[in-house]
């Protein structure tokens, strides 16, 4: 029987490319509701880790359970619809589309996106096309990115693509929110306003896990921090504990940055 | 049938076919490994190989020394046609060149048909009286052309091999980047191997046209396919992979013909590289070649 | 009471239906690379399936001698959308089943798979002469009404009648690429593995894609059938295929209007330039004497130039958004 009271449980996980050993027998838990810290040095398996929490990439051993359920070999779509949204380090926006729509794209269950939901039932449609866009907005106000609303993303700033990231993820409402370097490239005030939002969607209920390579973001704002090392757990617990484990001050200065 | 002699046969035939099909599949490969797009006017340089030769022979020069020259004028003709069309448009990504290699396709395509007609022609090949030895039968013409196949792989495989042009390319196979940062020349290299390719595009169009005549200004198009699974079979980008490949096809396209059903020689090569890209997309050599 | 027309306008409603035929071609091809960012180099396997399927439904049932055995002579006009139904059903099937077999692969790896399977099948069809009469064709394709219309009336009639067909594929798609469903072809077109972390199925929707603009080729096909009145395998050749593409990025991938208007653009140089007169005019104006086959060629090197050109000078065509679909990015395999 798995805990309940952990969203995400990895165990063993091992994943290889090639000759070169990624994640290496890793296990960690995300506790619910928790916003949770994973960082580690360079190289030490946090984004191949996301790829496979989130079914980019199949472990070539090991289990990976949300709320106590098996997802390995599940594609991406799937573990998306059990309750798992993300971003990626360099954000993959939807370029040749409008902010707006890169959002409401997000959108679960939506009639129209069936063909012939979207040519025979226009009624329903556009009922749920007005709520989308309700959605849309509030979600643009919440990042404050209505000015740009009708932009093609093409033309957004790294971090107003980071924060459009995080848009279509919450238009997604998952229940385990992934965030790889949300802070990266986004200026010092919207990060400062960035966090304020990250922490009203944990009290919403949400959990977070969060690659970061701040260590002090990382302290100030998780109450559990996972750190990696050469592709393994190093160590585990509240930010207090971690910042006075030996291994971890050792594995970051002497890794160095 | 256990009809050994005939199945020795064709995998003769189809060691031949495959030593021709293996010299353009080679100069394809080549090129894509540093400009990384699939080049569809590729088969026109066969094409132009072959009419070009042809030109020459009509001028009076004796076949072997219009082959050569052909060679070498759609060889820098081939670096041109990279410069003026391709080049511009090196920082855009390689979709935009793959359609443009479409264009360039119907223009080249097109000019030879323009100034040949669409008539089948042929290269002045003797006709000769095949060897048999133990009831196998060998055209002497045939291994002429294996020869020569045979002679430019070797000429590839040492200029990759033993020269620092060699190892330029295969640094900027590799990675284009590092090649930048190690001090490389890349656009010398890009356009060398350019001129490489091109060369081995009119080698194999040379030796089509001897093998197979007639021919016509679709033959180097026709034939893209053939070279298309040739090289993808051997991994894109990796040259003894595609020589490797060549061979496969060769002998699948002679036995499929001979035991399967005559009608359908082209379709084996297609079926081969769909086959390819369903199962196995980095080819057969999955390490370094 | 006869109805006749003058030569020119039977010209111009010739040119105008084969350009219909073509701008139906190009939706299609639309749907896949415009919205989808499907590189289909295979596009003219679904127009020759459309179009032997309406073939075969309609020529008379096979005599001794027919040489071909397969033959159902559905009555017309009546079997109209019979015939083309099937066209396009047969077109989106055969497009299912491409899609199914290459769908996972890169999008450079996607364009030449699906170009040798158009080889395969165009293979398939030259060969299997049961079905097809292979280099001959089926040459008694009915066109419906002719018999009770007359030339004249009845080519003014294909024409409206092939035209009202293409407003209403314009505007199902329109409505599709309008609907969410649009929205998520777009954004499997612009970042495929970001779509798919958003839970959405791209495999499936790819697929979807493929048959809906499969269909819409296919029928093209029917269509062409029975205006043509006969259909020969040899003529579904890559270059159809290339054709469709030239007409699409002239007019604007990604836009619907720019498929319809690259395609007029596009037939209505090839088939201007078959007229005697600017044959005349070509020949008269070169310095020495041209063979048979020169202006033909020419007319395929200007085509091939047009289309590096858009590429070159204007990715987004004459009427695609430029913030859009810009051919310059993707497809790093």
């Amino acid at each position: 029987m798995s805990d309940t009271e952990n969203v995400l449980e990895v165990r063993d996980v091992v994943k290889a490319f090639g000759g070169i050993t990624a994640v290496d027998a890793a296990s960690f838990d995300v506790p619910d509701g928790s916003i949770t810290g994973l960082i580690g040095p360079n190289g030490a398996g946090k984004s191949t880790m996301f790829n496979l929490v989130t079914g980019v990439l199949t472990p070539d051993s090991g289990r990976i359970r949300l709320r106590g359920e098996d997802v390995v070999g599940e594609p991406p779509h799937r573990i998306a619809e059990a309750g798992v949204g993300r971003t990626f380090q360099t954000p993959k926006v939807f370029a040749g589309m409008s902010v707006r729509e890169n959002l409401a794209f997000a959108a679960k269950d939506q009639t129209g996106e069936s063909a012939l939901g979207a040519l025979l039932r226009p009624g329903t449609v556009a009922k749920e096309e007005a709520e989308i866009g309700e959605r849309v907005q509030e979600t643009l106000e919440f990042l404050e990115l209505d000015h740009v609303a009708d932009e093609y993303a093409r033309g957004l700033s790294g971090g107003q693509r980071k924060l459009l990231e995080l848009g279509r993820v919450l238009m997604l409402d998952p229940e385990l929110v992934m965030l790889d370097e949300p802070a990266a490239g986004v200026n010092p005030a919207l990060t400062d306003r960035l966090l304020e939002r990250l922490h009203e969607l944990n009290d919403e209920g949400r959990t977070l896990l969060l690659i970061e390579h701040d260590i002090d973001l990382i302290m100030n704002n998780c109450d559990h921090v996972v750190v990696m090392h050469n592709g393994s757990k190093l160590a585990s617990g509240p930010p207090s504990r971690i910042q006075e484990d030996e291994r971890v001050v050792e594995a970051y200065l002497g890794g160095g940055e | 049938m256990a009809d050994f002699v005939g199945v020795v046969q064709t995998l003769l035939y189809g060691l031949i076919n495959g030593s021709v099909i293996a010299v353009g599949a080679v100069g394809l490969t080549l090129s894509y490994g540093v400009t990384r797009f699939i080049n569809f006017a590729y088969g026109e340089l066969l094409t132009l190989g072959a009419y070009t030769a042809l030109l020459l022979v009509g001028m009076g020069l004796g076949l072997p020394v219009a082959a050569v020259v052909a060679v070498l004028v759609i060889g820098v003709g081939g670096v041109l046609v990279a410069r003026v069309f391709y080049d511009p448009l090196s920082d855009r990504g390689a979709l935009p060149l793959l359609i443009t290699s479409i264009g360039v396709a119907f223009v080249l395509r097109n000019l030879v048909r323009a100034a040949a007609g669409t008539e089948a022609r042929q290269l002045p090949v003797p006709l000769m009286r095949p060897w048999v030895v133990a009831g196998l039968r060998l055209n002497p013409v045939d291994a002429g052309v294996m020869i020569a196949a045979v002679v430019a792989m070797l000429s590839i495989h040492l200029l990759l091999q033993r020269t620092m042009l060699g190892k330029k390319m295969r640094a900027t196979s590799g990675n284009e980047q590092l090649a930048r940062v190690a001090g490389i020349d890349t656009d010398a290299v890009v356009r060398r191997t350019w001129l490489i390719s091109s060369v081995a595009g009119a080698v194999a169009g040379v030796l089509l046209a001897v093998q197979f005549p007639p021919f016509r200004p679709t033959m180097g198009w026709d034939f893209l396919i053939v070279v298309f699974s040739a090289t993808l079979l051997g991994g894109i980008g990796k040259p003894y992979g595609a020589m490797v490949g060549a061979l496969v096809v060769g002998v699948a396209m002679s036995v499929g013909t001979r035991y399967v059903a005559t009608e359908y020689t082209m379709a084996y090569a297609f079926a081969i590289l769909v086959l390819v890209l369903l199962f196995k997309p980095e080819g057969i050599a999955g390490g370094e070649l | 009471m006869a109805f006749a027309i003058p030569g020119v306008a039977s010209f111009l409603l010739s040119i105008g239906t084969l350009a219909l035929i073509y701008a139906l071609l190009a939706i299609g091809l639309n749907v896949h690379y415009g919205y989808t960012g499907l590189l289909n180099f295979g596009h003219v396997a679904f127009f020759a399936a459309g179009a032997f399927t309406s073939a075969i439904l309609t020529v008379p049932p096979p005599g001794p001698n027919a040489g071909y055995a397969l033959g159902f002579g559905l009555p017309m006009p009546l079997s109209l959308p019979v015939s083309l139904l099937a066209a396009a059903v047969v077109g989106g099937v055969l497009a299912t089943l491409v899609g199914l077999t290459s769908v996972r692969l890169g999008s450079h790896y996607l364009a030449v798979a699906t170009f040798a399977l158009a080889g395969i099948f165009e293979d398939v069809l030259v060969n299997e002469e049961w079905l097809t009469r292979g280099t001959f064709g089926l040459n008694s394709v009915p066109k419906p009404g002719r018999a009770v219309l007359g030339a004249d009336l009845w080519q003014v009639s294909y024409f409206v009648f092939a035209l009202l067909l293409t407003g209403l594929v314009y505007l199902v798609v329109e409505r599709l690429i309008d609907a969410p469903f649009g929205r998520l072809l777009k954004g499997i077109r612009e970042e495929e593995q970001a779509a798919g972390m958003l839970g959405k199925n791209t495999d499936w929707v790819k697929l979807k894609s493929f048959a809906i603009g499969g269909m819409i080729a296919g029928l093209a096909g029917g269509v062409y059938a029975h205006y043509i009145g006969s259909v020969v395998a040899v003529t579904f050749v890559s270059l159809v295929t290339f054709l469709v593409w030239v007409a699409l990025l002239m007019g604007g991938a990604g836009s619907n209007r720019g498929a319809i208007v690259g395609a007029f653009l596009l037939i209505a140089f090839r088939e201007g330039t078959r007229l005697s007169a600017v044959n005349d005019f070509v020949v008269s104006v070169l310095p020495f004497e041209a063979s048979a086959t020169l202006v033909p060629s020419l007319r395929f090197v200007i085509i091939g130039l047009l289309l590096v050109l858009v590429v070159r000078y204007r990715p987004a065509g004459l009427l695609g958004n430029p913030d859009e679909l810009v051919l310059s990015e993707g497809g790093e395999r």
